[in-house]
């Protein structure tokens, strides 16, 4: 049986959680509207089903739900294939909640591009995530008209800077292209317009949908004949087209030769990255700066050879890792020896040893990386919610597994009273298990062992709700701020047009400070603490989706060592 | 009838000669000796005044009985001792017996009970006699704070007992701990910082950074801030704590036998460590910390939109 990366809508997965439904309807309803979040919340709780029913079900009229499913789809939330009962039956939507929960890792993707390809690459990437999917000259074109618009008088970009910079991309593999999708066996009166179809295959519908990394051409890029420039719009005109400039499609006359090529973000790709970075900067935080820059080169050069379900890069010799160094990284070879060495002996064991050949082979322990990472995110859990104490005793249990209370009190030298307390708490937070071990068969409790534990990838799964939970709340408080203050955000808005109409228009300096004054005081107070909210609360979805991303993680990689 | 009257008539000089005989054999076999060593020595001596010999020099408190496996043992008894049983009576000695011989861990008051098969009042009057005769003292057990032991008076009680260094009259001293902990720390902590500013090697500053047990024992010592005598046993446990909290790492070494500071040919090297995440994002955020989490949700009594700690956290 093929166990490859198939497309996460079909395989066996485990029941969405309520949080996850809660939060995925949140992020539906923020970038797409009510109507798709009506949908996509539908589709997500009822599993597969097709077009009629999810219209009966959800209360929304036909020609509503197939566009709120031809959006889904565009966005890779959502999948069809032939219905169950076999060929000549409807065919059936299910959206993916895994796909879904990605968009609030948008602005993540968005600052890694932008710091590994610049402004460019910022684009490339954020124009790919807000369409879904799109050809390759419409990007360029489009790209090319933002950073156009951006800069100063008499500068403008060409088409062929934004042509490398997503051939780089590309050849990364941070894009690929969408894959083409097969024809749909049964008459197509009940299958919405499918975008991306490229040369569709004339064979059976697959069981699963194919990935897009198993056709070859993923990652090539077209040629095109582009030459051109961006434009830059001109300054005047009407501030709601400028706003509906990234929605609406332009309708471009001119064809380029890449018709039916569409391409999306590699979201694997970037995970890659990020679980790289994340393990980079722990080693820079335990060891040392040049540490981690060892560590840095190992994962750079087994990037392309090393599978993404592995558990270890592929070994690498001392002697390979030492010509691979960063120019300005001069360190003697005895001295990067010793480096190893060290890696190889910390007790969070990011660098093994695998052999002796070549100076030494080393490996980068993924799996175990991401284990350590996880169990010290789970430990400054413990310790920021019940004290350094209790942090205490929750690394004891973790290292020395089963434990009973006098033990406890022994090892962490902890008063028993006090002891006995924080363990309790812990237990009824099910962050710590009571184990009872019986001597006698009766289970009498003066005759039984109860042992105290901890299972780390339970309470990693159970902390992973948590986040969810705590995303879903602080998006339900910007949105009721935002609702709050609404009124006077629509009154600043106005304030705010008029003003740019006026200047435009070139008012005397009088009139404008009039229509400034239409804001007293104490609105702008407002205003600025609403600011401040609004920030406040974006950044912290942020901060705790990489605490999401960091269990996640751990959570796959254990599941796919264990298979 | 001359016989007889030869008997009767054993003059008590004889007795004491006897009494005399049988303690010098009791002083040439420390261990006891048997009524069969009496008897090979005296074989005119007859079992009956044998018996009666020796049951005075019991009772006079300057022989031990003994029982083993073939049979009764007679030993001489410490004449300290014997001195300190004068005007007590035979139950007293019993039970002074009896706590003598559990030692430095002491006895419980029904541990005394079963062995000397006396009745509780009984034994409660004894005890109380040899405490106000200063030969016995009570220890309280920390393990359980109610019951108390007996032991003698000038034995020194048992780590289990009391609790070792940690505790000062049944309370753990917590405070205590936790100077020693920050001490400890600060020791192994600077002692890293002085290796990496020397700016060696790796190999040379991981290891200049080690500290093993008896150099944190020696410095801890010199430091003076403890009151009790501290072993190195006991600062392992202090570092041991400091390993459960994250912030410093174990090894152990090989050392030769005779190497300052090793035990059974291994010796412990500590090491300051830095932390290998910053605090995770879930905790940045009030309902990482909330203590209502679980009660929360939108449209109820505790909900985001009207959370107090979020507003408190967004006013901040």
């Amino acid at each position: 049986m093929h166990r490859g990366r198939s497309s996460a809508h079909w395989k066996q997965r485990a029941e969405m959680t309520a949080q996850e439904a809660r939060l995925c309807g949140l992020l539906l309803r923020e970038h797409f509207g009510e109507v798709v979040e009506r949908v996509g919340t539908h589709l997500l709780r009822s599993g597969a089903q097709n077009l009629r029913t999810v219209a009966n079900e959800s209360g929304t009229p036909l020609d509503l739900v197939k566009k709120s499913l031809c959006v889904l789809m565009k966005h890779g939330a959502c999948s069809f294939r032939v219905g169950r009962k076999g060929p000549g039956s409807p065919v059936e939507y299910r959206a993916s909640c895994e796909r879904i929960l990605r968009i609030l890792r948008y602005p993540r993707y968005i600052y890694t591009a932008k710091t590994l390809y610049g402004d460019t690459g910022e684009l490339v990437v954020e124009e790919l995530l807000q369409r879904g999917h799109m050809t390759m000259s419409s990007i360029v074109k489009t790209v090319a008209d933002r950073l156009t618009h951006n800069m100063e008088e008499g500068r403008r970009v060409e088409y062929s800077e934004v042509v490398s910079t997503f051939s780089k991309l590309v050849e990364t593999h941070f894009l690929q292209r969408c894959p083409p999708v097969s024809e749909a066996a049964p008459a197509a009166s009940t299958a919405p317009m499918i975008p991306g179809s490229g040369p569709s295959g004339s064979g059976p519908a697959a069981s699963a949908p194919p990935t897009a990394e198993s056709f070859p051409d993923c990652y090539t890029v077209p040629h095109v004949s582009l030459v051109g420039w961006g434009k830059r719009r001109r300054s005047g005109e009407d501030a709601a087209e400028e706003q509906g400039v990234g929605k609406k499609a332009k309708t471009d006359e001119q064809t380029h030769g890449d018709e039916g090529v569409y391409w999306q973000v590699n979201f694997e790709r970037f995970h890659l990255h990020f679980r790289d970075q994340t393990i980079i900067t722990a080693v820079a935080s335990k060891l040392d700066q040049t540490s981690s820059e060892i560590v840095r080169t190992m994962l750079r050069m087994s990037e392309v050879t090393t599978p993404p379900s592995a558990s270890c890069t592929q070994a690498l010799s001392a002697n390979e890792i030492f010509r691979s160094l960063p120019a300005n990284y001069s360190i003697s070879r005895p001295i990067l020896d010793q480096y190893l060495t060290l890696l190889v002996d910390d007790p969070m064991e990011f660098v093994g040893k695998s052999g002796d050949s070549g100076g030494g082979m080393y490996v980068v322990n993924l799996h175990r990386a991401l284990t350590n990472l996880a169990r010290a995110t789970l430990e400054s859990v413990v310790q920021e919610r019940f004290g350094s104490r209790s942090a205490r005793i929750f690394r004891l249990l973790l290292r020395k597994h089963h434990l009973e209370q006098k033990q406890v009190e022994d090892f962490a030298m902890i008063p028993a009273k006090e002891a006995k307390d924080m363990l309790y708490t812990l237990l009824s937070e099910n962050l710590v298990l009571l184990q009872e071990i019986p001597k006698t068969p009766d289970h009498a409790p003066s005759r039984t062992f109860y042992l105290y534990t901890v299972n780390q990838l339970a309470t990693a799964r159970m902390l992973l709700q948590h986040c969810y939970k705590t995303v879903a709340n602080l998006i339900d408080r910007r949105l009721f701020e935002t609702k709050e203050s609404k009124r006077l955000l629509e009154k600043s808005q106005r304030i705010e047009a008029i003003m740019a109409s006026l200047q435009a228009s070139g008012a005397e300096p009088e009139q404008l400070t009039e229509v400034e004054e239409m804001i007293t005081a104490p609105e702008k107070q407002q205003l600025e603490s609403l600011r401040h909210h609004i920030n406040k609360l974006d950044s912290a979805e942020n901060q705790v989706d990489e605490t999401i991303f960091l269990l996640k993680a751990y959570v796959n990689s254990t599941a796919k060592v264990t298979q | 009838m001359a016989d007889v009257k030869v008997k009767k008539e054993s003059d008590p000089v004889d007795v004491a000669a006897i009494e005399t005989r049988i303690k010098e054999l009791c002083q040439q076999f420390p261990h006891g000796i048997t009524d069969q060593v009496i008897q090979n020595d005296m074989p005119h001596l007859e079992a009956q005044q044998r018996a009666m010999v020796i049951n005075k020099l019991l009772s006079l408190g300057q022989l031990d009985l003994l029982k083993n496996s073939s049979g009764l043992l007679y030993r001489m008894k410490d004449a300290q001792s014997a001195s300190k049983m004068k005007g007590s009576d035979n139950q007293e000695k019993l039970v002074y017996q009896i706590i003598e011989d559990a030692g430095n861990k002491g006895i419980w008051t029904r541990d005394i009970r079963f062995k000397c098969n006396l009745p509780l009042t009984e034994v409660n009057k004894i005890l109380k006699n040899l405490e106000s005769k200063k030969l016995i003292k009570a220890v309280k057990s920390v393990a359980a704070s109610k019951k108390k032991v007996y032991m003698l008076y000038n034995v020194q009680p048992d780590r289990s007992v009391t609790g070792g260094a940690w505790y000062s009259d049944q309370d753990f001293e917590s405070e205590f701990v936790e100077v020693l902990n920050q001490q400890c720390f600060k020791f192994l902590q600077s002692k890293a910082e002085v290796a990496r500013d020397s700016k060696q090697s790796p190999m040379i500053q991981r290891n200049s950074s080690l500290a093993t047990s008896h150099e944190v024992w020696k410095y801890i010592c010199e430091l003076g801030i403890s009151k009790v005598d501290l072993s190195m046993e006991d600062i392992e446990t202090i570092l041991s704590t400091l390993i459960y909290d994250g912030k410093v790492e174990m090894t152990i070494i090989a050392a030769k036998e005779g190497t300052v500071g090793s035990v059974d040919g291994q010796m412990k090297l500590y090491r300051g460590v830095n932390p290998v995440i910053q605090p995770t994002g879930l905790v940045k955020t009030p309902c990482g910390l909330c203590p209502v989490f679980d009660e929360c949700h939108e449209g109820g009594e505790i909900s985001p939109s009207r959370c107090i700690y979020m507003t408190e956290w967004l006013n901040f």
